[in-house]
């Protein structure tokens, strides 16, 4: 019964590919396969540069790491002490700027937290965008 | 022998049941496979790039299951796989709760998102019984499950 069982389910798992694959390509375009966030919701270094005085940007990452160095007129706020950090984030913020949010690199998830909750939470209604690469993209940019 | 018939008809309805429920849960997966590759995501136990390959393929999976478990072919791969899935969704959900991750599985699209973190593991625990069930229940019916 157990290799009977084993034998029908490596078919349903090998006949489960078909459709799959068809799904897979039929929304090749429309999924961000290396990252979780579309590219509406994320910017590069160079063009959130180009935003200049028009772009307001936020550290996510933790304070020490805030501390130690950051992008220049970032504002900090992360999730650790998000009560105490957002009324001085608002201080800054206004509606007509773009939001560029980051934290250390392109694996952590920090940013993309921050920004849904400036998002959903907040309910602010301007741009608000993930910065690819982070902090080390930046700094990458910079050298 | 009534006795038997009454027996092979409530097995008949669990399968029902639990392949349609299973089939549903795969159709509203597929409709949005980015929401799903979210949700595994959130477990943090892969990295996104393979996640989302598994949003596009767990979907149809299920539902192959499903109609085994329906039609009564390939039946009892399609009961291993299911028992399988549902226990390591099961194993996923606790140590996603133990790390302190706030999780919301989307099995059932917007309706499971309100549900507690209790009501998804007692319902999980509920098919995993019921798989499990129909995995002995065949196992002791002359005849039935054979076919492939």
């Amino acid at each position: 019964m157990i290799a009977r069982a084993l034998r029908q389910a490596a078919l349903l798992v090998v006949l489960a590919f078909v459709p799959a694959i068809g799904e897979a390509i039929y929304f090749r375009d429309k999924v961000p396969w290396q990252t979780r966030l579309t590219s509406d919701e994320t910017v590069d270094v160079d063009l959130a540069r180009s935003w200049g005085e028009g772009a307001l940007w936020v550290d996510a990452r933790p304070d020490h790491e805030f501390e130690a160095n950051h992008i220049p007129g970032a504002v900090p706020l992360n999730e650790d002490r998000w009560n105490e950090l957002l009324p001085q984030f608002l201080a800054q913020w206004s509606p007509e700027k773009k939001i560029v949010v980051y934290c250390s690199a392109a694996s952590c998830n920090l940013a993309e937290d921050v920004a849904r909750r400036l998002r959903n939470e907040a309910k602010l209604p301007n741009d608000i965008r993930v910065l690819q690469g982070g902090w080390e993209e930046w700094q990458k940019k910079s050298r | 022998m009534a006795e038997k018939k009454q027996m092979k008809i409530a097995w008949r309805i669990l399968d029902l049941i639990v392949g349609g429920l299973f089939i549903y849960a795969g159709i509203l997966k597929i409709i949005d496979p980015i929401q799903f590759a979210r949700d595994i995501d959130n477990y943090k136990i892969v990295p996104w790039s393979l996640g989302v390959r598994f949003a596009f393929y767990l979907p149809w999976l299920e539902i192959f299951c499903g109609l085994a478990l329906v039609f009564r072919r390939l039946y009892q791969g399609g009961l291993s796989i299911l028992a399988a899935l549902t226990a390591i969704f099961i194993t996923a959900s606790l140590i996603a709760k133990t790390r302190g991750i706030d999780i919301s599985c989307g099995c059932f699209g917007h309706v499971s998102k309100n549900f507690s973190f209790s009501w998804h593991i007692a319902l999980d625990f509920a098919i995993f019984a019921a798989l499990i069930a129909l995995w002995f229940g065949v196992k002791y019916e002359p005849g039935a499950g054979h076919q492939s």
